[in-house]
């Protein structure tokens, strides 16, 4: 390393230094050219490069003066400037934030002494270090593109960022930020990222590793099929399903086990009941928690809308009895519906209820009780009318429906049901009829001597032939119904109802039946196919990716309820850890589990909004009165006045911290409530009525209270 | 005609601008109500189907005698003991189910009158003429089915209108131009009763006639305000919409009950506690105690009770469930008459059917037809029956078959229509309410 500076040989000495100072510290200087005795000479030191936004010390030796004094210039100018970099009068140099063009700026020392003498030195500007101080990784809808985002420092305009090694097209956001859209392979968990910045002084960053999620399903897909699915989506859920997938979750809950309800035992009845004598208290907490916290969600899901169209209610049945029932429900939801016809009938719950149990052969001047004969076929299984595939009923010549069985068909079934009572404590038929011994825990058994045995005309022709035991009766009976071509369309149209809509169309109603009449290996009535045909159908599906299309049903008071508890994160209080006290809201807007006012349910499947043409069930119980009783159970669940149960919405949790940003709060309840389909109008509104709330605790309970009592939430679509 | 919002300002201001004036909010309202043209039906659902064999049983010697020996069979009964029955002094060969004593003071009183085997009919229609397979009523025995034929008024073909509602469809102009709440209040939820073409009702649950709670009161204001404004916006959701519209008019009707009923003083009238049936009729007589500050000169309320579908055990059931009807009724008469209404207010009960008179094997009946009804107020022709009694006779001429399921020989149809012309249908309107009661004879029956 050569530095120079010789007197009287300028032009050459500033060639020199030019090519010098390509190199590192070196000192340079200019003597003055005036003549005299003492030449002032100036020589400025300090280093050759700097990077933006750096300091760099110079210093300048004065020579042939007293006055060592001097003034600092960039690129001739005192004290420099923000776009070439400024400097102290202590020669205290830091560079611009931005590249200057050229790159190089002169540093220079004039003397204080002698205008005429001054220093100067090349000064060759670097762009920064890059560094990373965090990224993130967001996946872009259900694809395998990510929306990187990296904050940090250093970052200048064409800083680029590296994902395992490879440049991204990257957009420049500050100093301090950076993004890109970063396609991985699939099976990716995590990518490597550093930023590199150009050169002049060109660099990389450390590596930085940030994991990343794969959904395949967007969290309006999750948060839609699990309001279908069952008892409310949780911020949890709804990212599992991302990940899973709508048909991994479904295989999921397929698989899942029952959770049982726990039959009741005999009095005394244990704490968790409240009550000593009252096993419907107890059924009902049972259900509730089972419903709220079972991990067979879907199971418990089609349960409950299959106990809306088998009612059995504990207005004229003993709590004690639904267990039973709602655990063969269960373990039926994903078996065949011949089974499920079966174990109902056999039940001790709807034998009690429609009075199958006890029903003997009539004497003389009596009739065979007619009651589940008639139920069974008129609002389980067939309906009154005859029915297309697609669910509308079927005219005769004069436009008239036609009746699929007739008074003497039912009075047929009525007898082919006689001869049921209570199972003995072991399961096993008793020797008299009726057995008054209450048995709730197994099925009915029969008693032949109580069956009426004579032959019996049923649907399309067939005859039980006389002489057949209750059992080969009951089956015989249940298959002609069974066999009925109403059946698909009828059954299917009310799970879709329960499910998914209130108004399917025609044709999804037939591509569903169409399952049930043959799952594809020829087998009529499988359950788990006609609920994936259901489940995945584009209707059903269609609201993924169209937020107003036209469908869905009101969200009826139980599923308001359990959706409240999972979606929030109530936990229980109760000391007998006893979730009764949910019946004691929900039965304010006229539903409490297992507890219809009759045999039709809390509301009837056909159901027409006044005023409109509209078949929409849950309607039936959806009226001015209802309307506010429901605005009241709002204020009472953002008020966490729920009995038995609590909540955190205060200031300090998840939603109260996120409520200092009004707009972040509303977004989240869209993603949590409202499937992120949460209308524009309506967030701009909330965020309104919230933003002049000064109490973040204040504006979780509004703005809660505001989604829940809309009935864009109300109407689960 | 539908209930404009415009009525709901004009009254609104109207007590507001009492208030300011320093008067007692309602007495005015109430002194100009005196003497004012006001009527009202209420309707008392029996749901489940009433087995009306029981409640208007023969009482002469071979009429009883028939009667217990055919609900005896198999080694139980289900007759009435004879000694058990309440006489009815203006009808000594018929007696009532032991359990409706207030009926039988009502009736002997005159302010009572029974109708005989009503039924749903889309025309008149015999036994001979219905095994012949003359047009009858669609899907016979069938709870919802004949609920809504009862309720539509036995219209031929499935309707989405009931009858309360098209009447109020007809006369809301007329009587309730300014009234600030529907014509017809349903007490017991939703039913095709009192739906019309162009009106629909208000709900109220019993003894709670307001707005929504709220727990914060700083919070209220924004609250509400923000909540009626998202009812506003259009979703393009069907549900949505409708939804949205109910909770408007909730808004609406909770307000103006509220005004209305909250310097109200209480009825003197004492209810009977622990029963659903008298809390509905509390809450109408309450209701029409306000009926001035409302602005409405006509009301059709609904209300029921459940569970008479008494397959099984019925002697026990029905027991149960009359007497809660009857000291309801008799509470709801006293009501009316502590407010000087007795003769403006028409109260009637209707049932999905009557049972079949034949017992089934266990001690209970099944679904049937036509039915005895009960009318009660001080403008019913009392102390009288109306209609036909059925021959109680397996089949026999009123059965429709073997099981004693009775050809009505009287229509629904009809019996609204009496109900309808004392509450204001004119007799040259009553086809725009009842298409079909040109098919019937006579389209007053005369008890009111």
């Amino acid at each position: 390393m050569i530095c120079t500076a010789a007197p009287g040989k300028r032009s050459l000495a500033l060639a020199l230094l030019a090519a010098a100072s390509l190199l590192a510290g070196c000192a340079a200087g200019v003597t003055s050219s005036g003549p005299g005795p003492t030449p002032i000479t100036v020589v400025v030191s300090g280093p050759s490069t700097d990077r933006l936004g750096m300091t760099a010390q110079f210093t300048a030796a004065v020579t042939g003066t007293s006055n060592t004094g001097v003034i600092w210039q960039v690129n001739g100018v005192t004290n420099g400037s923000a776009s070439t970099g400024a400097i102290s009068t202590a020669g205290l140099y830091t560079a611009p934030s931005a590249m200057p063009s050229p790159t190089a700026v002169t540093i220079t020392a004039v003397s204080k002494a002698s205008a005429s003498s001054a220093g100067s030195l090349t000064l060759n500007l670097q762009n920064p270090f890059p560094t990373i101080s965090g990224a993130t990784a967001t996946q872009a809808g259900s694809s395998l593109n990510y929306a990187v985002d990296i904050i940090g420092s250093g970052f200048v305009p064409g800083s680029i960022i590296n994902a395992g090694g490879t440049a991204q097209t990257t957009t420049y956001v500050s100093a301090t930020e950076l993004q890109a859209t970063v396609a991985v392979a699939s099976g990716t968990t995590s990518i490597n990222l550093s930023v590199t910045n150009p050169n002049p002084g060109g660099s990389t960053s450390a590596t930085t590793k940030v994991s990343i999620t794969f959904y395949t399903t967007t969290a309006t897909a999750a948060a839609r099929l699990l309001d279908q699915a069952t008892f409310g989506p949780t911020m949890t859920d709804i990212q599992h399903v991302q990940q899973v997938g709508l048909s991994g979750y479904l295989q999921e809950q397929f698989a899942q086990p029952t959770t049982p309800l726990a039959s009741i035992p005999t009095s005394p009845l244990p704490a968790v009941c409240l009550s000593a004598n009252n096993p419907t208290v107890c059924e009902e907490s049972e259900w509730w928690t089972t419903a709220i916290r079972g991990p067979d969600q879907l199971r418990q899901r089609v349960a409950f809308a299959l106990s809306e169209m088998f009612v059995v209610s504990t207005q004229g049945n003993s709590g004690a009895s639904i267990p039973q029932f709602h655990n063969a429900l269960a373990n039926d939801a994903f078996g065949n519906f011949s089974k499920i016809m079966k174990d109902v009938a056999l039940s001790p719950a709807m034998g009690g209820y429609l009075n199958m149990l006890n029903s003997a052969v009539a004497a003389a001047g009596q009739i065979p009780n007619e009651n589940f004969a008639r139920e069974n076929m008129q609002l389980f299984t067939i309906g009154t009318a005859m029915l297309n595939q697609d669910g509308t009923p079927q005219l005769d010549g004069s436009g008239n429906p036609i009746q699929p069985y007739t008074e003497t068909q039912i009075q047929a079934f009525a007898k082919a049901y006689t001869g049921w009572t209570y199972a003995t404590s072991t399961g096993a038929s008793p020797t008299k009829f009726p057995n008054k011994t209450v048995n709730f825990d197994y099925p009915m058994a029969a008693v032949e001597s109580a069956h009426d045995t004579t032959s019996k005309a049923l649907l399309n022709g067939t005859v039980l032939p006389a002489g057949q035991t209750a059992e080969q009766d009951l089956d015989g009976a249940l298959g002609n119904i069974f066999n009925h071509t109403n059946v698909g369309p009828f059954v299917c149209k009310q799970l879709i109802q329960h499910l998914v809509t209130s108004t399917p169309s025609p044709a999804y109603v037939t591509r569903v039946a169409a399952v049930f009449a043959n799952n594809g290996s020829g087998v009529r009535g499988d359950m788990k196919a006609v609920l994936t045909a259901i489940l995945t159908d584009q209707e059903a599906r269609a609201g993924d990716t169209n937020a107003s299309y036209d469908g869905g049903h009101l969200r009826e008071p139980i599923l308001f309820l359990t959706a409240m508890i999972r979606g929030l994160g109530f936990t229980n209080t109760d000391v007998n850890g006893s979730f009764y006290s949910l019946s004691n809201q929900s039965v304010k807007l006229g539903e409490e589990p297992y507890r219809a006012n009759s045999v039709f349910n809390f509301f009837p499947p056909s159901y027409v909004i006044p005023d409109s043409t509209i078949n929409a069930p849950e309607f039936g119980i959806e009226n001015t009165a209802t309307a506010t009783l429901r605005q009241s159970l709002a204020d009472t669940i953002v008020s966490n006045k729920i009995s038995g149960f609590t909540v955190d919405l205060s200031a300090t949790s998840a939603l109260g911290t996120q409520a200092a940003t009004p707009a972040t709060l509303v977004t989240t309840l869209s993603t949590l409530l409202m499937h992120s389909q949460m209308p524009s109008n309506m967030q701009t509104a909330i965020i309104s009525a919230i933003t002049p709330l000064t109490s973040n605790a204040q504006r979780v309970r509004v703005a809660l209270y505001l989604v829940i009592t809309s009935s864009q939430y109300k109407i689960i679509h | 005609m539908r209930i404009q919002r415009r009525g709901f300002i004009k009254y609104a201001s109207l007590a507001a601008a009492g208030n300011l004036a320093g008067l007692r909010p309602f007495g005015a309202l109430n002194a100009l109500a005196q003497g004012t043209d006001y009527k009202a039906l209420v309707c008392v659902f029996l749901f489940g189907g009433n087995d009306a064999n029981n409640m208007l049983v023969p009482y002469d010697t071979a009429g009883y005698a028939n009667y217990a020996a055919l609900r005896t069979a198999g080694g139980s009964s289900i007759a009435l003991p004879q000694a058990s029955l309440l006489p009815l002094t203006p009808l000594p060969n018929y007696a009532l189910h032991p359990n409706l004593p207030d009926v039988q003071t009502l009736f002997n009183s005159g302010t009572a009158a029974l109708v005989a085997n009503v039924g749903t009919l889309i025309q008149p229609l015999t036994r001979t003429q219905y095994l012949a397979g003359t047009k009858a009523p669609a899907n016979l025995f069938s709870h919802p089915d004949q609920q809504e034929e009862w309720q539509n008024a036995s219209q031929d073909g499935a309707v989405a209108t009931g009858w309360a509602g098209r009447v109020s469809d007809l006369l809301t102009g007329t009587y309730n131009a300014s009234a600030t709440i529907p014509m017809v209040t349903s007490v017991d939820g939703d039913t095709l009763f009192c739906n019309g073409v162009s009106t629909t009702p208000v709900s109220v649950s019993p003894g709670n006639v307001g707005g929504a709670s709220c727990s914060v009161g700083s919070e209220c204001t924004a609250r509400q305000t923000a909540a009626q404004s998202l009812i506003t916006f259009n979703s393009g959701i069907s549900l949505v919409t409708a939804d949205d519209k109910i909770t408007s008019n909730a808004y609406n009707y909770s307000a103006v009950l509220t005004a209305a009923t909250k310097s109200v003083t209480p009825l003197k009238t004492v209810f009977p506690t622990g029963n659903p049936l008298a809390s509905q009729l509390q809450q109408i007589a309450q209701i029409i105690q306000v009926r001035a500050a409302l602005g409405v000169q006509r009301q059709i309320f609904f209300c029921g009770v459940g569970n008479f579908d008494t397959h099984a055990g019925q002697l026990n059931l029905q027991a149960s469930l009359l007497a809660q009807v009857s000291p309801a009724l008799a509470a709801f008469y006293a009501a009316t008459q502590e407010m000087g209404v007795q003769n403006q207010v028409t109260s009637f009960t209707m049932s999905d059917f009557a049972r079949t008179f034949q017992p089934n094997s266990n001690t209970g009946t099944d679904h049937a037809w036509g039915s005895h009804h009960i009318v009660m107020g001080g403008a019913v022709n009392g102390g009288k029956m109306y209609g036909t009694f059925p021959t109680l006779a397996l089949g026999g001429p009123d059965d429709s078959g073997s099981n004693g399921r009775w050809v009505p020989t009287t229509g629904s149809v009809q019996y609204a229509a009496t109900l309808a012309q004392w509450f204001g249908v004119p007799a040259n309107q009553l086809a725009t309410v009842f298409p079909n009661i040109g098919s019937f004879a006579s389209n007053n029956l005369g008890f009111v």
